[in-house]
């Protein structure tokens, strides 16, 4: 029998390792013939470790979740009581996976069977194409980037392609650095080829022959699998000085942050990257025309180039068929904090927040009633239970005072003081701030010092505090600090009773 | 790297080095090497990089300090990183945080007497939807609670 | 290394025009309601400086590379949206430009207001008393309040106090004496690295960086350990020069008091022949600063130049000129005309000589060319 256990680190977080070790220790005192395959995760982390069984009688893989270490006996007894095959668990049923289609199903680091679930396709299409087509079908697809900024994939891509250099690159943004999204993290553990096809399509229609996937250090296990991935990629001819054999050259080499929230700004990565202080360029020049080592640079996020495989492996057209108004396709949303159902849910643009949260999310971990929901990051706003009817999408969140960022979504119950998460959105800010620009490295510290002078009943504080994040907003060189006041004003706005607490009992 | 070990000659750095000068932008992977062998970044690095790169001191000195995974001494026998994001504190981890290093009797970026444990905060180990989450010498551990994080600690001595 | 900006002024023109020009074809633009024509690549702060507005700066100084980081050189461009900053944007053909609003003048009161919320007020005792550009800027935006304070029983997290409240400031750093010629001191730094800047594109010599980061961001001469003297300084003077605060000030200026009068003369060591701008209180001299229109040094200098002045009150001094009809005489001080009339007299000899020799009608043997000394005595 085939058994699948998770590889991806939050179901090895919760166990998954320990489950697998005790699956191969019960099978091997029994007798039993099992392999085992390490896959990524489907995204459903309240039932991880989510562990599958194929008994290889037709039956398909049946799922069970959570399991623990000490279910392992009764599992491989059959005795476990199973929650049916995972395509038909609510949860993935009701998505509409693109980008994820193979997350969870296929064992990551095997390229054969990356390819029996449809992956090459695109890139083996692109080949075909040449480079101007390969553009137009970004340009129609109406991908836009997946980071945050929502700019065109396909605008992005021309620039480059048109601007005139004997070297260009693909960097690939894996900084993944905001709370509340691990988009990045799962797919390049649970489906590392997509990226790297998703990189070789960017380079063959740019005319970029190298490529660089910037990632994170907290995130150890992703460097590795993608490590590896790009090993066996090299390998096997996907990347090389022929890719799949065509005349095109793309090769690409995996970086490791080192500590710094400002590098998954695109220009202070480019930076850390070139080996310099993670400090944010002004920008023009663009990346696109002045990025890498000063070189026309496409630098993309990983669900953006991770989603470009399937494009060209169903069309353009198909893709952009989903989503709603300019925000075509899908979105990569990650349900997380303290909700029920939390995990990556992938579906058309145009849900609303209070469907995500009360239906596809379950409400909250706690049971209590949800207060806040923080969209897009720690600079994104805090959303009260009164916009719960907006849609998901880049223009619908703008016009609510808000953004959708990297599409994470964290919920806080009525425990939650939100004149605490307004003063930890200026401390983290300080923590991660570049110090370049003035508003982001002195604002953030007294952005603190305001809101604790608030917090001891100093009204005058409040104006004080409104206008340096006006400051901030409007003066500062990147969205750290332009952004800050999004969680910050958000919350005095929608929440001013937690900003008024401590006045009252002064009273 | 032991605090009683000897500081690495220039010898030592350079080897280690040495074989990353053809990258493009070498000097991070060059950083992460060193850390990666001492534990640490040594002082006795930053002319040996400098010349290797043919960069000032000043600058490396800059790029060293600007990133925060960089140490310039060695830290405990572990190191217990813990995230304070806000999806971990939607589920509570600033008072777990709290408890631990009250506990420990130690602050953030402090190392306990003995040396067994250094407790640093994290922001975001990619764990919202399995918070809190903490990191124990590079394994990840989500849903962490009272009991679970005493487990930590007992498994590290501290 | 970047290349080096050579700037180009209006002829006397001594204004900092806050960043280089660009080299393009004629921009057109409208800044304030004036019509200005530019090379395109000109940033609107230089274009803006050209048709004589002034935009409010602190990190941009038109020797070095726009940077965009003191935010104070916002503006408001028709069509745009945002309040970019005008030292990193370009000139565009058609541009409408406007350098106040109600809106720039908040925000620039916003920004300077977290600037001087971080800096000792002590104008009256420091030694960059009247030539202070962070003095200026906070008078040109109307500044005139910084409400930021500490919560009771905190602190206001700042790098000018020794103490703050109850407790050593543990972000305060002493200054830096080391350096004979100039004391740094980083309480009163802006960070803008202009003297980082300097370094790196004026002179080349990459002495200094930026350490740390965020609020802890601190300019610094090199690895833990440096000071400025043991760093890899050269003492050229030119971070001093791109200071716009008494951050790094000349040591001279610290104790003779802010020059009121300036000179403009050449440097009296090696052949370059630097432009410098003597500044003086009466006839004491307090400083040499490398003179922008300098044709041959463009603003920048050696160390000789810049600070090993302490020759021009020496009793050695030569002072008028000399002249000597053989080696074997005594000089003698004559006028200025005597002594040109006497050098061409003795040249025209010199050449009639010359003519009448046999080896005039064929050509000379190439004398052996020198190489170029740069300030070598």
């Amino acid at each position: 029998m085939k058994i699948y256990v998770p590889m991806d680190s939050a179901a090895k977080a919760l166990g998954a390792d320990e489950v697998a070790r005790a699956i191969l220790q019960h099978a091997g005192a029994r007798g039993l013939d099992v392999q085992m395959i390490r896959n990524g995760s489907y995204g459903m982390i309240w039932l991880e470790p989510l562990v599958e069984v194929d008994l290889g009688q037709g039956q398909g893989r049946q799922a069970y979740g959570p399991v623990t270490p000490a279910d392992v006996p009764a599992l491989l007894e059959g005795k476990l009581q199973s929650l049916g095959p995972v395509q038909e668990i609510p949860f993935l049923a009701g998505q509409t996976r693109l980008t994820f289609a193979r997350c969870g199903v296929i064992d990551p680091l095997d390229l054969d069977d990356y390819e029996a679930h449809g992956g090459l396709v695109g890139v083996k299409r692109a080949i075909a194409m040449g480079a101007r087509d390969i553009l137009q079908e970004v340009v129609d697809s109406g991908l836009r980037g997946r980071g945050g900024a929502g700019f065109p994939t396909g605008i992005k891509w021309k620039t480059v392609a048109d601007a005139d250099a004997a070297q260009k690159y693909i960097v690939c943004n894996a900084d993944e650095g905001d709370s509340g999204t691990f988009a990045d993290r799962m797919i390049i553990e649970g489906d590392p080829f997509s990226l790297i096809e998703g990189m070789a399509i960017a380079g063959i229609g740019v005319g970029a022959t190298r490529g660089y996937v910037y990632l994170r250090s907290e995130y150890p296990d992703a460097i590795r699998v993608l490590t590896d991935a790009v090993d066996i990629a090299r390998a096997r001819g996907l990347l090389g000085p022929n890719v799949l054999g065509s005349p095109h050259a793309f090769d690409i080499e995996v970086r490791t942050g080192a500590g710094a929230y400002v590098c998954g700004e695109e220009t202070a990565l480019l930076n850390s990257l070139e080996g310099k202080r993670g400090t944010v360029r002004a920008k023009p020049p663009l990346p696109a025309l002045e990025g890498f080592m000063g070189k026309p640079t496409v630098v993309n996020n990983v669900i953006s180039l991770a989603t470009i495989p399937v494009i060209f492996e169903k069309g353009a057209g198909h893709y952009a068929d989903f989503g709603l108004g300019r925000s075509r396709g899908t979105v990569t949303l990650q349900i997380a904090g303290n909700i029920k159902h939390g995990g990556l849910y992938e579906t058309a643009f145009g849900v609303t927040l209070g469907q995500v949260v009360n239906e596809i999310g379950g409400g909250t971990a706690s049971g209590r009633p949800v207060k806040a929901v923080q969209v897009g990051g720690p600079l994104g706003a805090y959303m009260p239970v009164e916009k719960f009817d907006t849609p998901i999408g880049y223009e619908e969140f703008d016009q609510q005072g808000g953004l959708i960022g990297h599409a994470g979504l964290v919920v806080f119950d009525d425990t939650a003081d939100m004149l605490h998460m307004a003063r930890f959105a200026m401390e983290f800010c300080a923590v991660e701030s570049c110090g370049k620009c003035t508003p982001c490295r002195i604002g953030a510290v007294r952005g603190v010092e305001t809101i604790d002078r608030i917090a001891q009943g100093d009204t005058a504080a409040i104006e004080l505090l409104t206008d340096l994040c006006d400051t901030m907003r409007d003066g500062s060189l990147c969205a750290l600090g332009g952004f800050t006041p999004y969680p910050v004003m958000s919350a005095l706005t929608h929440f001013p009773d937690d900003f008024a607490t401590q006045k009252e009992a002064a009273e | 790297m032991h605090f009683n070990a000897p500081a690495p000659t220039s010898e030592d750095i350079r080897a280690i080095v040495t074989p990353l000068t053809a990258l493009e932008g070498p000097l991070l992977p060059m950083l992460h090497a060193l850390q990666q062998e001492f534990g640490f970044i040594p002082q006795g690095a930053v002319p040996v990089l400098a010349d290797l790169l043919n960069l000032g001191r000043a600058e490396v000195h800059g790029v060293i300090s600007f990133y925060h995974d960089f140490r310039d001494a060695p830290a405990g026998r572990h190191v217990l990183k813990i995230c304070r994001a806000e999806a971990c504190q939607s589920m509570g981890c600033d008072a777990l945080a709290q408890a631990t290093l009250d506990k420990l009797g130690i602050g953030w970026h402090e190392t306990t007497r003995d040396g067994a444990v250094t407790v640093e905060p994290v922001y975001c180990l990619g764990m919202c939807a399995c918070a809190p989450a903490v990191m124990l010498d590079g394994q990840v551990v989500a849903r962490v609670d009272t009991a679970r994080m005493q487990h930590l600690l007992d498994e590290v001595g501290a | 290394m970047k290349d080096f900006i050579i700037p180009q002024f209006p002829p006397g023109d001594d204004r900092d025009m806050g960043t280089k020009i660009g080299t393009g074809a004629p921009v057109s633009l409208v800044i304030d309601g004036i019509a200005v024509t530019v090379p395109a690549g000109t940033s609107v702060m230089r274009a803006a400086a050209e048709a004589g507005v002034d935009v409010p700066k602190l990190c941009a100084s038109d020797n070095i590379e726009a940077f965009g980081s003191c935010r104070l050189c916002v503006v408001q461009i028709d069509g745009r949206r945002g309040t970019p900053a005008s030292c990193t944007t370009p000139v565009a053909e058609g541009m409408v430009v406007h350098t106040q609003s109600e809106k720039l003048r908040k925000l620039r009161r916003g920004v300077m207001e977290l600037y001087i919320s971080d800096h000792p007020l002590d104008c009256l005792t420091c030694s960059a008393n009247g030539d202070c550009e962070l003095q200026d800027a906070a008078g040109a935006v109307g500044l005139r309040d910084v409400r930021y304070e500490a919560p009771v029983g905190g602190r206001l997290d700042n790098h000018f106090a020794r103490r703050n409240g109850a407790e050593v400031n543990a972000l305060y750093i002493p200054k830096d004496d080391s350096n004979p010629y100039f004391s740094y001191d980083p309480a009163k730094c802006i960070v803008c690295s202009r003297c980082v800047r300097a370094c790196e594109e004026v002179q080349g010599t990459f002495a200094l960086t930026i350490e740390g980061r965020g609020f802890d961001s601190r300019v610094s001469a090199g690895a833990i350990g440096d000071d400025f003297l043991t760093s890899d300084c050269v003492s050229c003077g030119a971070c001093v020069q791109a200071c716009p605060t008494a951050t790094l000030q000349e040591k001279s200026v610290i104790e003779l008091g802010t020059p009121q009068r300036s000179i403009i003369t050449t440097c009296a060591y090696c052949g370059v022949g630097c432009s410098f701008k003597a500044e003086l209180n009466g006839d004491q001299l307090v400083r040499m600063v490398p003179y922008k229109h300098g044709k041959a040094n463009r603003g920048h200098s050696c160390v000789k130049g810049r600070f090993a002045y302490g020759y021009a009150k020496h009793k050695d001094r030569i002072l008028n000129p000399m002249i000597r009809n053989s080696i074997d005489e005594p000089w003698r001080e004559v006028g200025w005309d005597e002594a040109m009339a006497f050098a061409a007299s003795r040249i025209a000899t010199f050449r009639s000589i010359m003519a009448a020799s046999p080896s005039a009608s064929s050509p000379p043997a190439a004398a052996p060319m020198r190489k170029p000394i740069w300030c070598r005595n």
